[in-house]
């Protein structure tokens, strides 16, 4: 069976593959137990805030928290994705196997993608707990929200893994996170073009420039509930839905244009 | 009968960055190999033979020129299915064991859970990691690691096998266990393609043999062939000839062995004339011999650097 990400059976085998590196890297469970300290410290704020405060400081950071631990894990891991194969050799032996090379890009995007997964569900244990410990009771929509964070990490995932297609992990981590920042802050570009003035919408070249920045950047602000979870102002299933439509739209173009790049790289 | 490998005319240039300076690896090379038999790619190093086994694996694309192996293209699915490769001095996944390694690989090519666990089990104990299978890769040696190459190269039962430089880090014990292996490959019908310039690996295993010398072909045939091109004459002469000697055409060398004897090597075909001259020049002819010329005499006259002594030449 092949399918419009290659043969599940090969992609499954690096997707593995992917994840036992990461469960065995002494960084990524550092990194874990990084993030539980942070997600935990939301409780030592909380008792700066005012007390009518306690529970909207401890819901914000502890999301915010995960939300940016996600992508810190996003970026750190998915640009040594290939470089790392590249630099210690190790896809002379895997791309001279029976598989194609946009098959191993999409198996080490899964892998990570699971990694993120069993993050994301360590550190929501972690939030839930630190919020139950306080007796603030949990926020109505958190399921859906805690997803929405997971695939803007599954998003970044994909940048990163174009990036580093061609770049060196540096390069590639500073355009990743580039993207994220702009694509966090995306949404003030689009209040900015439709406001009766200003420089976006008196000068052309500008004009032109930020509407071509809505094209080509992913829109991450789809992703950031937080005040909507605060607020008490429903996220549907529907909303989930949809906004894994639009991240999967992304993480296609994404992949699609690394395996583009990387089917014409030569291996010395 | 389709060969196993074909290329004609295959060419690399590698570009440097910018691309300000280019560098020709491998210039028109063409060779082919057929069903059944152990062919040796020699050469010194940089030579441009890892570039061409990388061609040949679908590692590098080629600037010029057409490398089919299988009768198919490098890198196709369904031709690497059939084919297996030991890059040199292979890197794996340090985190994990070997017999989790070759799970990876028989899981990429398709191989059923049972089957896979018989084969693994099978090929470390064929080369020798039986003892190693619970220690991961990080704490192996090169040699092992090298073991745990040549077993991934197998682990589909593949009718073409490359293996770049599969006897380096090994020591004398693991080099005739590889040998040998190499030898039962072809006995089983395989296909052994193998680069090395450690000339008398190839000379013990080899059929037919390339010589590649800066990215060219020097010499392609079987070793008898090869070695036939090097027919020589030794000539032992009494007495100390006059420097003219040495530069006259079909004699190689002249040089002194010892109180006033001279030994003139001379190519077979000049040897009449020269002997000849020698009669002329009213010179005692002690002893005429036949003197075949070695694989390394050959490799290393196209290799430019002068007599060597020892059998491994580093290049």
């Amino acid at each position: 069976m092949t399918t419009l990400l290659g043969t599940p059976r090969r992609v499954a085998a690096i997707a593995r593959n992917t994840f036992i590196e990461a469960s065995r890297n002494r960084a990524f469970v550092g990194l874990g137990i990084a993030a539980m300290g942070l997600v935990a410290s939301s409780m030592a704020l909380s008792g700066l805030a005012i007390a009518d405060q306690m529970a909207r400081v401890l819901v914000d950071f502890g999301l915010f928290s995960i939300a940016v631990l996600e992508v810190v894990i996003a970026v750190t891991m998915g640009v040594i994705l290939v470089f790392k194969e590249v630099d210690k050799k190790t896809f002379y032996v895997i791309l001279t196997k029976p598989i194609r090379r946009s098959e191993v890009l999409a198996g080490k995007f899964f892998g990570l993608v699971a990694v993120l997964a069993i993050a994301l569900v360590l550190m929501s244990m972690a939030w839930i707990g630190s919020l139950s410990l306080r007796g603030v009771p949990l926020p109505h929509d958190i399921a859906q929200a805690l997803v929405l964070t997971w695939l803007q990490a599954v998003l970044i995932t994909s940048v990163a893994l174009f990036f580093s297609s061609f770049a060196s992990p540096i390069l590639s981590g500073v355009f990743t996170l580039g993207v994220y920042l702009a694509g966090t802050t995306l949404y003030v570009l689009d209040d900015l073009l439709v406001a009766r003035k200003g420089l976006l919408v008196t000068n052309d070249a500008a004009r032109a420039v930020a509407k071509t920045a809505l094209v080509i950047l992913p829109d991450l602000s789809v992703f950031n509930l937080g005040k909507e979870l605060i607020l008490g102002i429903p996220i549907g299933w529907d909303y989930v839905a949809a906004s894994g439509a639009y991240c999967l739209g992304w993480c296609l173009l994404f992949w699609g244009l690394a395996a583009v790049i990387f089917e014409r790289r030569d291996f010395a | 009968m389709e060969d196993m490998i074909a290329v004609e005319g295959l060419r690399k240039v590698f570009h440097t960055p910018f691309r300000r300076r280019r560098v020709e690896a491998v210039k028109g090379v063409t060779f082919n190999v057929r069903q059944g038999e152990i062919f040796g790619f020699l050469g010194p190093n940089g030579a441009g033979k890892t570039t061409t086994l990388k061609m040949l694996v679908g590692l590098i694309r080629p600037t010029a020129g057409r490398a089919r192996i299988l009768g198919g293209e490098p890198g196709a699915i369904d031709i690497m299915a059939r084919v297996g490769f030991l890059p040199e001095q292979p890197y794996f996944y340090d985190y994990l064991k070997p017999a989790e390694l070759l799970d990876v690989f028989g899981q990429i090519f398709g191989l059923p859970r049972a089957e896979r666990r018989r084969r693994i089990d099978s090929l470390l104990d064929l080369v020798g990691l039986g003892d190693a299978k619970n220690r991961v890769l990080r704490k192996f040696s090169k040699g092992m690691l090298q073991r745990v190459g040549i077993a991934q190269a197998l682990l589909n039962d593949p009718e073409l096998i490359l293996l770049d430089e599969p006897m380096s880090g090994l020591d004398p014990v693991g080099r005739k266990e590889v040998i040998d292996l190499i030898a039962s490959l072809k006995d089983r019908g395989k296909t052994v393609f193998f680069s090395s310039h450690i000339l008398a690996d190839i000379e013990r295993l080899c059929d037919r043999v390339v010589i590649l010398h800066k990215g060219e072909v020097k010499h392609a045939g079987t070793l008898q062939e090869l070695l036939a091109q090097g027919d020589r004459k030794e000539i032992m002469v009494n007495g100390t000839l006059e420097d003219g000697w040495s530069g006259r055409p079909g004699i190689h060398a002249v040089d002194r062995v010892g109180g006033a004897v001279t030994r003139l090597l001379v190519e077979a075909g000049a040897s009449d004339g020269v002997l000849r001259d020698l009669l002329d020049a009213r010179l005692e002819i002690l002893q005429v011999a036949d003197r075949r010329i070695s694989l390394e005499e050959l490799f290393v006259a196209d290799a430019g650097t002068g007599p060597v002594g020892a059998k491994e030449v580093a290049g």
